[in-house]
């Protein structure tokens, strides 16, 4: 019962920045290009099956399922080195390998149309798990693949397998950049109501953010999308490390999940990593201590989140709860006195509606992997700030749809028939209310927010029948 | 050569000197003359050349020898001039010679006759009877007992001795008995046999003269005194005859042989003086008249003297046989050091002389225990005491120190670690059948340069013993640290038990937690362990824990306390390391039940840990759609949200304390305390080092999880804590699965409208049935009561809390301030209460 998680890969970037996090996961695991177990991988104490399953014949086969509506990338992945890690009957591309057109409507409708091709794929590595814990979608929230399918997959996850946790790992445009997408605001607002509504953690990775990181933090002028997606591939694997080595807490994803969000809508977890560094940096080794690596994840420039809020907005933002896992040899008596500077120095806001305090997990580093820091953190918190990034997304789609732009490419599929383009009102009212809630979350009265009167509401019960608020409390 | 040529010179010399004086001399008069002249004896009267010289003048007159005297006169002043080298230096010397030999071996010093001079004895042998004596006195009377100044030149008359006589007869009349014989009697008192007049009186526990025997009061009390020898004798020899007889009884023990044939020989020693004596005192005593200052014969006076230094020495041993009557072995020897530090050189002597007896077989013990672990004390008379226990408790109760055999010339902690080294040797034997230990043993006594063989030590010789020791026990310690370490993989264990029994092994202990859940929620008496047994493989063969040593796994089972009533699964189950011989002497049974406790507290805590987060997952982010809130009416949606949105912010205060509680025992506990104990491991040069560090590693997790005595308080409010939140548990899910139900109803019923040709036979007709009105007053309701459960809750939770926290910077034994950090990190509860 080793607690599996299957990883959907879907789109492009989903299909891209799984890769990558697999052939990370292979490198720390020791586990060879071909799913076979290295011979110096003997070094026990690291779970294997929580992400990989062992064939017969001691093949190492991750737990993934690839699925793209274009061929591209998977024939990428399937033509390259590590063909042979996947199981093939676990990739599935469109047989009209025509895509989505970056239309979010094009793959959702697509999914559903291949629901039965999916959901069986899903359905048979599922029952082939013996307690699975949850899905991990990997997609980005622009495009039509990732967001679209990824929207409809989430959908059906969510009706079939309720109990289980869905985490997904979501890139976010760039908003710094003339995007080639240019509903790229539809599809991201589209595909953020199924993030709010049907998943339960949501591993926000801005590409902003990620650009800002590789040019000002890793000095690369123009970062490709191989060198971002490393970036998120690290974040990827850190964040289950503590799944991978088993230690004295956070050993499943519900563990690590739960504390992080104790309020259920806020499920929109920012990450920071230090130290960051690609591959061919890596050529000297520091010395890093605790409280080095904890001071540094509370520094905006390495969180993968960016911020689009004015500067007094800002200050008012507050963390619901920090996650730091830190990897690597770590002394752990000195976990108290980095917590403790961190708190003299008051360099964390907290919600005040509640105790609130820094999580440490503290995880083995993969014997395998030699890095140039013997510390490494990963944090993971639910911030409130990260609203002002949902507000962008509205604030880009208000513009365009003021002006009722490129509606046309939606109306053509099922779900906007009869030009009802309610799913959009409906969408940006539920992320309307998700930055409420956020912001509600800022104040000490975050208990009571929504309730000003609900005495008074509540004598008004003969009018139950009345109009329905389609938006969740205010 | 020159030395040689002068000795041939005096040789001659002293052959013709005999050869003078005796006719016709045989070989043995020259070597007696020659062993006389070589001996040290010396005259004990005062050597004055000029005196002597006028002394023999005067005795030449006396004799009529006029012209001798006169031509002696001539050759003394040749020879006194005669100075520079060649001359003889020691004038006085040889006239004092000259002179005694002209005496013709009359009484040879004026002070006591020396023992066994063979000629006094062949002398007095000769002389036979009294009467011979009287002569040979008589003979000496006349000149004046040697020569000398000491004697006064006696006058002609017979005045004195007249007088002497008179007083003689005095005395005779006084007296019944003579001196001769009360010197018999004493003589047979002290060696213990009555005598004809000095016997020995029970009552009054001495000899004594009678008083019926007319004596004078003097020799009465003389008498007295010198029998105190031998009432000193009686006790010596009383003891040593009492212990001879029980030699084979364990009551003498080893120790108190040596000890007896130690005073059997001093008495030896004794025995033979007083057989000299005893010829002596068949000398008759002289009359003060007759001059009896010399002659070989033993007054009561004389005896006086005599008996001085044996006095001494037996009252010393009569002490000693007194302080060791109920004594043996160790004791017996350190009683008998008590009285070794004596001033006296002669007793310091004695005392160490028999000590190094006594001691003896005690070294030979210490030795055999040391280099080779045997406990060779059939007596019981070692200060290691050894008993028949399990091999478990060997080291911990196998052996001990007995003070009370501890001789005061051993220091505590030199025993101690004499004990340790000992009990070392048998652990390996016994608990780690290790062979490989003698080795050591041998080395440490090469290096020591003692041999192995018996009787290598003595007293007095306490360095030696030290440094043996203290090598022995640095090797042997050494080895069965390597032992210890290597062989049972005493840290492996460690690690072990903290990976299971601490619960350190996360993916374990929450697989095993999710399969012996449901089954420890039933009561207790109902429980199989058989079946918990088997479930304790699965959660290990699912977990990474099939990967751990299968020697290690071998150890870990389930254990079942005893349970009382109503006690569910929960409350009975523990984990168990069995961690076998040797190292259960490390993880005894009480060491078990310690890390059992620490057990079922972190296990408890991760039950409540578990039910807390899969209360989160009843109500996780994607389980309630907004589709079902946007049905709602606006009132039973409010209600809905307040309800829910508290049990959430509840939900997180719990968490909240849990994860950080956990964080607490992990990082400040758990870990902290591992790490101190790795290092004292390091640290640790013996078994009892390791002990102890194991110990404060243990008690220091159990003061810190507040298991100790004096958190009692603090542990009961932690486990009501614990309740409650379990109790809010089920509420929560209470709540939530309402909450889907109406949710559901509320869909279905959509569903059913628009399906409704489907449905309408299904059971949920009841549902259909019930308008949606209704629906939402039983879900208003349902919240309302719901809602109240969990206020109430939450209102227990936080005064109970609020106390929890004001206790904790009370408790003064332990360093909680770690877990009041992290508990109150971001001053919600305010860190000034």
């Amino acid at each position: 019962m080793p607690r599996e998680i299957i990883t959907l890969q879907v789109g492009q970037c989903g299909n891209q920045i799984g890769m990558e996090f697999w052939k990370q996961l292979c490198l720390e695991h020791g586990i060879s290009k071909d799913g076979i177990l290295e011979d110096f991988a003997t070094q026990g104490g690291d779970r294997k099956d929580v992400f990989f399953y062992q064939a017969d014949d001691q093949h190492y086969i991750p737990r993934a399922l690839l699925m793209d509506l274009e061929p591209r990338v998977i024939n990428g992945i399937q033509t390259g080195e590590y063909r042979n890690l996947y199981n093939h009957e676990n990739i599935f591309t469109s047989r009209e390998g025509g895509g989505a057109g970056n239309n979010w409507a094009s793959g959702y409708h697509q999914g559903k149309s291949f629901e039965e091709d999916l959901m069986d794929m899903i359905d048979r590595e599922a029952d082939g798990s013996d307690s699975l814990e949850g899905f991990v979608l990997c997609h980005s929230i622009a495009g039509g693949t990732g967001s679209g399918m990824g929207s409809y997959l989430l959908e059906t996850l969510n009706d079939r397998y309720s109990k289980k946790l869905v985490q997904t790992y979501s890139v976010f445009p760039n908003q710094n950049e003339i995007s080639d997408v240019v509903v790229q605001p539809y599809n991201s607002l589209l595909t953020l109501k199924r993030l709010t509504l049907n998943a339960d953690c949501v591993v926000v990775l801005d590409n902003t953010a990620l650009n800002r990181i590789a040019v000002e933090r890793l000095h690369i002028q123009n970062p490709s999308v191989s060198q971002t997606n490393s970036l998120v591939s690290t974040v990827m694997s850190a964040s289950t490390t503590t799944l991978r080595y088993p230690g004295y807490m956070n050993n499943d994803m519900v563990g690590l999940l739960a504390s992080l969000i104790p309020t259920p809508r806020c499920h929109f977890l920012m990450t920071g990593y230090t130290p960051l560094t690609v591959e061919r940096q890596a050529n000297m080794i520091r010395k890093t201590t605790v409280l080095d690596v904890m001071r540094r994840l509370l520094q905006t420039k390495n969180i993968m989140v960016s911020s689009h809020a004015r500067t007094k907005e800002a200050s008012q933002a507050k963390y619901i709860s920090i996650l730091n896992i830190i990897q690597g040899e770590v002394d752990p008596t000195q976990v108290h006195d980095s917590l403790q500077r961190i708190r003299e120095r008051k360099l964390v806001n907290f919600i005040e509606w509640g105790p609130a305090s820094i999580q440490v997990a503290l995880s083995r580093k993969s014997p395998y992997v030699q890095t140039a820091h013997r510390v490494s953190g990963l944090m993971l918190a639910s911030y409130t700030g990260i609203r002002h990034l949902f507000s962008k997304c509205l604030s880009q789609y208000s513009l365009l749809r003021k002006r009722q732009a490129f509606l046309d490419k939606y109306r053509g599929f099922p779900l906007f028939d009869d030009n009802d383009l309610s799913e959009f009102d409906e969408s940006r009212d539920i992320i309307e209310s998700l930055v409420d809630e956020y912001k509600a979350c800022e104040s000490p009265d975050y208990i009571k927010w929504g309730m000003e009167d609900p005495d008074h509401l509540l004598t008004g019960e003969g009018n139950a029948s009345g109009t329905v608020d389609p938006r969740m409390a205010s | 050569m020159s030395s040689s040529t002068s000795d041939h010179r005096v040789g001659d010399l002293i052959t013709e000197l005999i050869h003078r004086l005796t006719p016709n001399p045989n070989p043995n008069t020259i070597k007696y003359a020659t062993r006389i002249l070589t001996s040290r004896m010396s005259p004990s009267i005062t050597p004055d050349e000029s005196s002597i010289a006028l002394s023999i003048k005067s005795l030449l007159v006396k004799q009529g020898k006029l012209s001798d005297a006169l031509s002696f006169a001539d050759l003394y002043s040749k020879f006194s001039s005669k100075t520079g080298p060649g001359s003889v230096k020691n004038k006085w010397a040889l006239l004092y010679l000259l002179k005694t030999i002209s005496q013709d071996g009359g009484t040879v010093s004026d002070g006591l006759p020396v023992l066994f001079h063979p000629e006094t004895s062949r002398k007095s042998s000769g002389n036979g009877e009294k009467d011979g004596s009287v002569g040979n006195v008589g003979n000496g009377g006349g000149g004046g007992g040697g020569g000398g100044v000491l004697l006064v030149a006696k006058d002609s008359e017979n005045l004195r001795d007249l007088a002497y006589r008179e007083y003689g007869v005095i005395v005779k009349e006084e007296n019944n008995v003579t001196e001769e014989v009360l010197v018999r009697d004493v003589l047979y008192a002290c060696q213990g046999i009555d005598g004809r007049y000095v016997l020995f009186d029970e009552s009054v526990d001495g000899y004594i003269l009678p008083d019926s025997i007319k004596v004078g009061k003097s020799v009465r009390l003389m008498v007295r005194k010198l029998c105190e020898l031998g009432w000193l004798f009686r006790k010596v020899k009383g003891y040593v005859d009492e212990s001879v007889e029980r030699f084979c009884d364990e009551d003498v023990g080893t120790v108190g042989q040596a000890f007896c044939a130690a005073l059997q020989d001093e008495l030896g020693e004794y025995y033979k003086l007083l057989a000299v004596l005893q010829a002596q005192a068949m000398n008759v005593i002289p009359l003060v008249s007759e001059g009896g200052s010399g002659g070989n014969y033993l007054s009561l006076r004389r005896l006086m003297v005599w008996f001085a230094e044996p006095m001494v020495k037996m009252r010393l041993m009569a002490v000693l046989v007194d302080s060791c009557k109920s004594l043996k072995g160790g004791a017996m020897a350190g009683a008998i050091h008590m009285h070794a530090q004596h001033g006296d050189p002669l007793l310091h002597d004695f005392m160490k002389r028999l000590l190094r007896r006594v001691c003896s077989p005690l070294f030979e013990m210490v030795r055999s225990w040391v280099l080779e672990g045997e406990l060779e004390d059939i007596f019981s008379e070692f200060f290691v005491l050894g008993q028949s226990v399990k091999a478990e408790s060997l080291w911990r109760e196998g052996y001990r120190l007995h003070s009370a055999m501890l001789p005061s010339f051993i220091s505590p902690s030199l025993a101690r670690r004499i004990l340790r080294t000992g009990k070392s040797i048998n652990f390996l034997r016994v608990c780690c059948e290790d062979r490989s230990w003698a080795d050591a043993a041998t080395e440490a006594a090469a290096a020591t340069g003692t041999t192995t063989r018996r009787g290598g030590l003595g007293y007095g010789e306490t360095d030696a013993l030290e440094s043996l020791v203290t090598e022995a026990a640095r090797r042997i310690d050494k080895h069965l640290m390597d032992v210890v370490y290597n062989r049972y993989r005493f840290k492996e264990h460690c690690l072990a038990i903290k990976r299971y029994l601490l619960l350190g092994q996360g993916d374990f202990v929450q697989y095993l937690m999710d399969i012996v859940g449901p089954e420890l929620s039933e009561p207790a008496n109902t429980i199989s362990s058989f079946k918990l047994a088997g479930l304790l493989e699965s959660a290990i063969r699912s977990s990474n824990a099939q990967y751990d040593d299968p020697d290690i796994l071998d150890r870990l089972r389930v254990k079942m306390m005893p349970h009382n009533t109503g006690d569910r699964g929960w409350d009975v189950f523990s984990l168990d390391y069995d961690a076998r011989i040797p190292l259960n002497t490390v993880f005894t049974e009480s060491i078990m039940a310690k890390y059992l406790k620490i057990f079922n507290f972190l296990w408890k805590l991760r039950r409540v840990e578990h039910a807390l987060i899969s209360a989160w997952k009843t109500m996780k982010p994607n389980l309630i759609t907004s589709r079902f809130y946007s049905k709602l009416p606006k009132a039973v949606k409010f209600r809905l949200i307040l309800t829910s949105r508290r049990c959430q912010v509840l939900w997180n205060e719990m968490n909240h304390f849990l994860t950080n509680l956990q964080s607490y025992i992990m990082f400040e506990v758990l870990e902290v305390s591992w790490a101190n104990f790795s290092d004292e491991m390091e640290a640790s040069k013996d078994l009892d080092d390791l002990l102890a560090a194991h110990d404060k590693y243990l008690h220091s997790i159990v003061e810190k999880s507040l298991l100790g005595e004096r958190s009692q308080a603090l542990y009961r409010t932690l486990f009501m804590l614990f309740d409650l939140i379990l109790r809010f548990r089920s509420h929560a899910d209470r709540l939530y699965e309402g909450i889907y139900e109406f949710q559901a109803r509320t869909m279905e019923g959509e569903h059913g409208q628009s399906r409704s040709s489907k449905t309408k036979s299904s059971d949920s007709d009841s549902w259909l049935s019930e308008s949606r009105k209704a629906i939402a007053q039983r879900a208003d309701e349902f919240l309302r009561n719901t809602g109240q459960d969990i206020d109430a809750v939450s209102k227990e939770y936080s005064s109970l809390f609020k106390g929890f926290i004001s206790q904790l910077p009370v408790q003064q034994h332990i360093d909680l301030k770690f877990l009041m950090f992290r508990l109150d990190f971001t001053e919600f509860y305010g860190s000034a209460t």
